[in-house]
Formats: C-alpha cells, sequence, structure tokens
C-alpha cells in the first residue's frame, strides 16, 4: 500500500484498503483536477476529519472502485445543492475540484463566559467543488466536443445545443479580434485555437457555461429620457 | 444537514425488485466463491467498468 493511502491528501481520505494491483497507482485527483466517480452514500456538516478540535467543514462520502473515499471541503455543500443535477443519496455522481477562491477567514478569540476578545482577519484560500451527477459530465464531455470541432455547421449545433449559443458568439467575438488585432496569420490562428481549447476544457471540466447577455430594453430607455441639466454661465466652451 | 446511504445487506438487494438481473445473478454466484478471491475480483470488475465508462463518455 502506498504511504499516504491512508491519509487525507488534498482534501481526500481514503480508507479502504486498495488490491494490491492498483496499490501504485496514485490516485489522480489528489494532485490535480481529475474527476472522481463514485456512489454517493453519504454527506453533511461535520468537523474536518471528524476531529472536534477541527473547523467546521463539510464532508462528501463515495463509494468509488477503489473502495470508499471520503472528499472534505466547506464549498461540496454548496456544490451539492446549487449544482445543476443537484445529486441524490445512492446516486453515481463526479466530483472535481474546479479552483481556488480567496475568502476571508476571521479569527475569533474567546473569553472562558464566550466573549469575544480579539478579532483576526485572515486571508485564506477556498477549494470551489463542482459535484453533479455523472450524467452530466459525459453531456459535457459531448458539448466540448462540439466546440472543438472547426469544421461543425455552428448553425445547426446551436440549434441542437441552444446552451452553446454563447460559447460560439464568443468564438465569434474572438475572431473579429483576431482579424483586427492579429497581422501575421499564423498567430492569429494560433490565438483562435487557444482561445477555442480554453472555452472547450471549461465546458469540458463542468464549469457554468457562459449565459448569453441580451441588451436590457428598459436601460436603454431610462438612458434616453434623461434631460441634459440646463447650460450654465461657466460651462466650458469647446 | 446531512444525508446517508446505508450499505444494503445481501438478501436486502436480492428482495429489491429494483436490483438488476445482472447484480442478483453476480451476487448468488459470488456467494459460492472464496469471500477474498470474490470481492478481490470484484474491485478489479469495478475498476474496469469504471475505465470503460470513464473511456466511452470521455470523462477525465
Amino acid at each position: 500500500m502506498s504511504k499516504d493511502s491512508n491519509q487525507s491528501v488534498g482534501g481526500i481520505d481514503s480508507k479502504a484498503a486498495e488490491p494490491a494491483r492498483f496499490a501504485t497507482r496514485k490516485f489522480k485527483m489528489a494532485r490535480g483536477g481529475s474527476l472522481v466517480i463514485g456512489r454517493l452514500t453519504e454527506h453533511g456538516r461535520a468537523n474536518y476529519q471528524f476531529r472536534a478540535d477541527e473547523n467546521a467543514s463539510y464532508y462528501v462520502k463515495l463509494l468509488t472502485s477503489r473502495g470508499a473515499k471520503t472528499l472534505w471541503g466547506k464549498d461540496l455543500e454548496r456544490a451539492l445543492n446549487s449544482g445543476e443535477t443537484r445529486p441524490k443519496v445512492g446516486d453515481l455522481i463526479g466530483a472535481r475540484r474546479a479552483g481556488r477562491e480567496a475568502v476571508t477567514v476571521t479569527a475569533r478569540r474567546r473569553a472562558a463566559d464566550g466573549r469575544i476578545v480579539s478579532e483576526e482577519a485572515h486571508h485564506a484560500h477556498r477549494t470551489r467543488w463542482i459535484v453533479e451527477n455523472v450524467k452530466f459530465f459525459a453531456e459535457r464531455a459531448r458539448l466540448a466536443r462540439r466546440l472543438r470541432d472547426e469544421q461543425a455547421d455552428v448553425r445547426e449545433t446551436v440549434r441542437a445545443h441552444p446552451e452553446l449559443k454563447s460559447s460560439f458568439l464568443s468564438v465569434r467575438a474572438a475572431q473579429e479580434f483576431a482579424a483586427r488585432r492579429i497581422a501575421d496569420p499564423k498567430d492569429r490562428e494560433r490565438f483562435l485555437a487557444l482561445m477555442r481549447e480554453a472555452m472547450a476544457a471549461s465546458i469540458h471540466r463542468g464549469e457554468p457555461l457562459p449565459a448569453v447577455r441580451l441588451r436590457d430594453p428598459s436601460r436603454t430607455e431610462e438612458v434616453s429620457t434623461i434631460k441634459p441639466r440646463p447650460p450654465r454661465p461657466d460651462d466650458p466652451t469647446r | 444537514m446531512s444525508a446517508t446511504l446505508p450499505l444494503p445487506k445481501s438478501h436486502e438487494i436480492l428482495a429489491d425488485p429494483e436490483t438488476s438481473e445482472w447484480l442478483k445473478w453476480a451476487l448468488k454466484s459470488a456467494a459460492e466463491r472464496d469471500p477474498i478471491k470474490a470481492l478481490n475480483d470484484a474491485l478489479l470488475l469495478a475498476a474496469t467498468l469504471e475505465g470503460r465508462l470513464r473511456s466511452e463518455l470521455d470523462l477525465s
């Protein structure tokens, strides 16, 4: 068994013994944002690692093909309850670390009677999670393939997958930008390929799809109804 | 807030109408084997099936 297989690594706690033939394989998720797949068996609020002296956290227990795994992270609660598929216990799910966001943690020291005697703000990072039913990730992989396919008929693809409209609009905006600002055709191609790949990878990871932003006609009206103020004698002249 | 799914016993799985015929057959045949060998094979099977799922659905 590997040295760290029973320790918490990157928020993952592996409790089950692995079969000998998998012992040397490190679980990819421990190092990066790989997708952990398993049956959701339990989740809830608890102190980190179920230790009384640790901070409040959230756990998700999964039955994976390599045994039971426990994921830890405060953001797991939001990811489970606010995701697109909102998985239930018993579902086959995927969980992925999507990145980190800066948070301010306030450390409070209390007196014996519970009174706060000092407060100190610390800057920390919180891991952001994506937790969805496995089918969601399969669908995202399909959408990412569509976006990567440069030969695809955009109109047809958007008709079949309207959720990709904003992504294709972004690709078109990037093409227009490149045509105006990047003189070298090779650099232009490289820029567009990088941009398309970055968008496809984000979709593949399961991150939220960009929403199509429509102009709000009421705001336009609002602007147009603002009356110009009357000229003052000390106004600068043009 | 928390939610738990207790691991069902073998007889509960066999009695559950939602259980697939494939799993019922696998459970019954595994019960006749050496438990260590059966679990070792089951873990290998699960890992292989996960590999197939990842490959066919392009999950990484």
